[in-house]
């Protein structure tokens, strides 16, 4: 038995001596260290819980530089055709800008396997990039003042919200759902043709504009606000910061209303030219794999992408999730903004 | 006395390390931006500018942003003038602890300030409670997000450089200027008229320029004050650079608003001369 035991133990042991060896012996034969860029947000939780994961796994280290979106796109653009990051985890919106100025590499699957395992619509531009995770958007809204919460996107337009209203920039990732969300409410048509007629969604939000506090570009000063009871909704808020100023104790919750969630995804996607492709493929492999993200799906209040790990525990699991076209919305948003501006101005 | 001609003034040469820096850091890359709004893809072009300016709404825009700045210009102004004199004419600790009151509140940064503004303007916040109870207002108003609350805010930022340029002229004023007059019967509004507003001119004049270019090109006070709802040049620059990643655009409402700003600070320096001549 013993015997059988420790045989088997040391199949096992040696099999995976073997793997060890094997498979990353490309990666230690190159440079020990990746630079991923990513959401200076992200860092924390990065640096806690991913990088010590993948540092010790792999042998090697990496360097995550946290800033914003368009700074790594920025950077990326600079550094063409001699990059030093080689993984940036970035908003979707942006990611589309990258691929237009050829700056991505194509994720494949025998370099990627856990492509496989995350849910289809997470893989986008035929895997230029992929969702590591999906945090999701609803109405956040004040406890205080709105105990029973918000019920319907729509909602908010009843006059008893005056002045208490708070919305997203369309210079926000975050701030384009409420203008497929209004075409809803205003046409009655589903989301996927809503979501192309803007014209009713921006006079939709036109109604809405007696009710605004403000139009944020900064976030926390929008919880600020709302935190303090100032403002009662701020609707198309991110899961993972309402979720978390929520978990810190501030008075507030997040709605999942009746019309359905829009899911805002983060981004992964391989630089071209990228240093220590290897690695590189390993660490995005890595970020789509059930094991890291059922990590760190629970405290960055989001929902896995990958198929096998189960949503954390008070996610709106029955909720409709809407997704958004990037693509489109990458094609039209400089003109959307430009609108915005003249209809929703003070 | 008068400095010889024939060869540079050696202490001019004082002013080398300030010019060599600025040259470096502000006149080059100001005229790199200048040149990047006028330079097509075929070379010299007016385009940009011409598009820019053929928007109305862009002509809204330098309404609000002329208007938000000449409105925070004549408050400081107002606020700024008289407290000057106090600050001037006062002595020993009253002076010292005048002139830390205005002096500190520079060593807060403005988004600090801002946040303060957002309590103060808040429909429940201070000033909104104290109208209510003094019966000012019948019940309570908002002023956070409306252009009121943005001159109010900046205007507070922006105090200090309205008062500091007074004071240091107002110190120097001879009172036995007005003593005299008075001995030969001035009236007080008419000293005030022809000796003491003409001899500060030169000080409110500075103060009017740094008030104006501060709160024209002001960027922080604005989007945290009023928000994306209310476009000034400086937001509509910011948004071209860092969102819209269209530099030409960018260029062209940044050159738009110094010029903006170059004409009102001449003119009103013009203007100050000229009224200085007839009082």
């Amino acid at each position: 038995m013993t015997g059988n035991i420790s045989r088997r133990a040391a199949l096992k042991a040696g099999v995976g001596a073997v793997a060890l060896v094997a498979a990353p012996a490309v990666v230690r034969a190159q440079a020990k260290e990746i630079v991923v860029g990513g959401a200076a947000s992200h860092k924390p939780w990065v640096e806690s819980i991913v990088q010590p994961f993948f540092e010790q796994k792999y042998t090697c280290k990496i360097v995550y530089e946290g800033t914003r979106s368009l700074v790594n796109l920025e950077k990326m653009q600079k550094n063409k055709g001699n990059q030093y990051l080689s993984v940036v985890q970035m908003d979707d919106p942006v990611m589309i800008l990258a691929v237009k100025e050829g700056l991505l590499e194509k994720l494949t699957p025998d370099k990627v396997p856990n492509l496989a395992n995350i849910r289809p619509d997470a893989v986008h531009m035929d895997g230029m990039w992929a969702n590591y995770l999906a945090p999701w958007q609803g109405i956040a809204y004040n406890k205080n003042v709105l105990p029973n919460g918000v019920a319907s996107w729509g909602d908010v337009w009843d006059a008893k919200f005056k002045g208490r209203v708070i919305l997203p920039s369309l210079q926000n990732t975050e701030g384009l759902a409420n203008l497929f969300m209004a075409s809803h409410l205003a046409t009655g048509k589903p989301m996927s043709e809503a979501e192309k007629d803007t014209d009713s969604g921006f006079k939709q939000l036109a109604k809405l504009k007696p009710n605004l506090l403000t139009v944020y570009t900064q976030m926390p000063q929008a919880f600020n606000l709302l935190e303090q009871g100032e403002a009662w909704v701020i609707v198309g808020a991110l899961s993972s910061y309402a979720l978390e100023r929520k978990a810190a104790g501030a008075p507030i919750d997040l709605a999942a209303p009746k019309e359905g969630i829009f899911a805002s995804p983060s981004g992964i996607c391989m630089v071209q030219g990228a240093p220590a492709a290897d690695l590189a493929y390993a660490y995005i492999n890595e970020m789509l794999g059930a094991e890291v993200q059922g990590k760190i799906s629970a405290p960055t209040f989001a929902l896995p992408t990958n198929k096998s790990v189960p949503p954390p525990a008070g996610m709106p699991i029955n909720a409709t999730m809407h997704s958004i076209d990037w693509a489109f919305v990458a094609e039209n948003r400089n003109e959307w903004v430009k609108r915005w501006d003249r209809e929703m101005g003070i | 006395m008068k400095p010889r001609r024939e060869r540079i003034d050696p202490v001019a040469w004082l002013a080398l390390p300030a010019v060599a820096y600025l040259a470096l850091v502000y006149a080059l890359p100001l005229i790199m931006l200048l040149a990047r709004g006028v330079m097509g893809p075929k070379g010299f072009t007016i385009e940009p500018l011409a598009s820019f300016l053929s928007d109305p709404f862009n002509w809204q825009v330098i309404a609000n942003t002329l208007k938000i700045a000449a409105l925070v210009t004549v408050v400081c102004l107002l606020i700024g003038y008289p407290t000057a004199f106090a600050l001037a004419w006062s002595s020993g600790w009253t002076q010292v602890v005048l002139l830390a009151a205005i002096i500190l509140p520079l060593s807060v940064g403005v988004v600090v300030k801002a946040f303060a503004w957002q309590i103060v303007l808040r429909r429940d916040g201070i000033l909104s409670q104290l109208m209510v109870s003094l019966g000012v207002w019948d019940e309570p108003v908002r002023l956070l997000f409306t252009e009121t609350g943005l001159v109010l805010g900046a205007a507070n930022v922006f105090l200090p450089f309205m008062i500091l340029p007074i004071y240091s002229v107002v110190r120097l004023i001879d009172p036995r200027l007005a003593e005299a007059a008075a001995t030969l019967g001035a009236t007080p509004v008419y000293r005030f008229r022809r000796i003491v507003l003409p001899l500060t001119l030169p000080g409110v004049l500075a103060g009017v320029v740094f008030v104006f270019s501060l709160s024209i090109a002001m960027y922080v006070i604005p989007s945290l004050l009023i928000g994306d709802r209310y476009q000034t040049l400086a937001t509509l620059v910011g948004r071209s650079f860092l969102f819209m990643r269209n530099e030409q655009l960018g260029s062209t409402t940044a050159t738009v608003l110094l010029v903006l700003a170059v004409a009102v600070v001449v003119g009103s320096g013009v203007l100050a001369r000229r009224l200085g001549r007839s009082a």
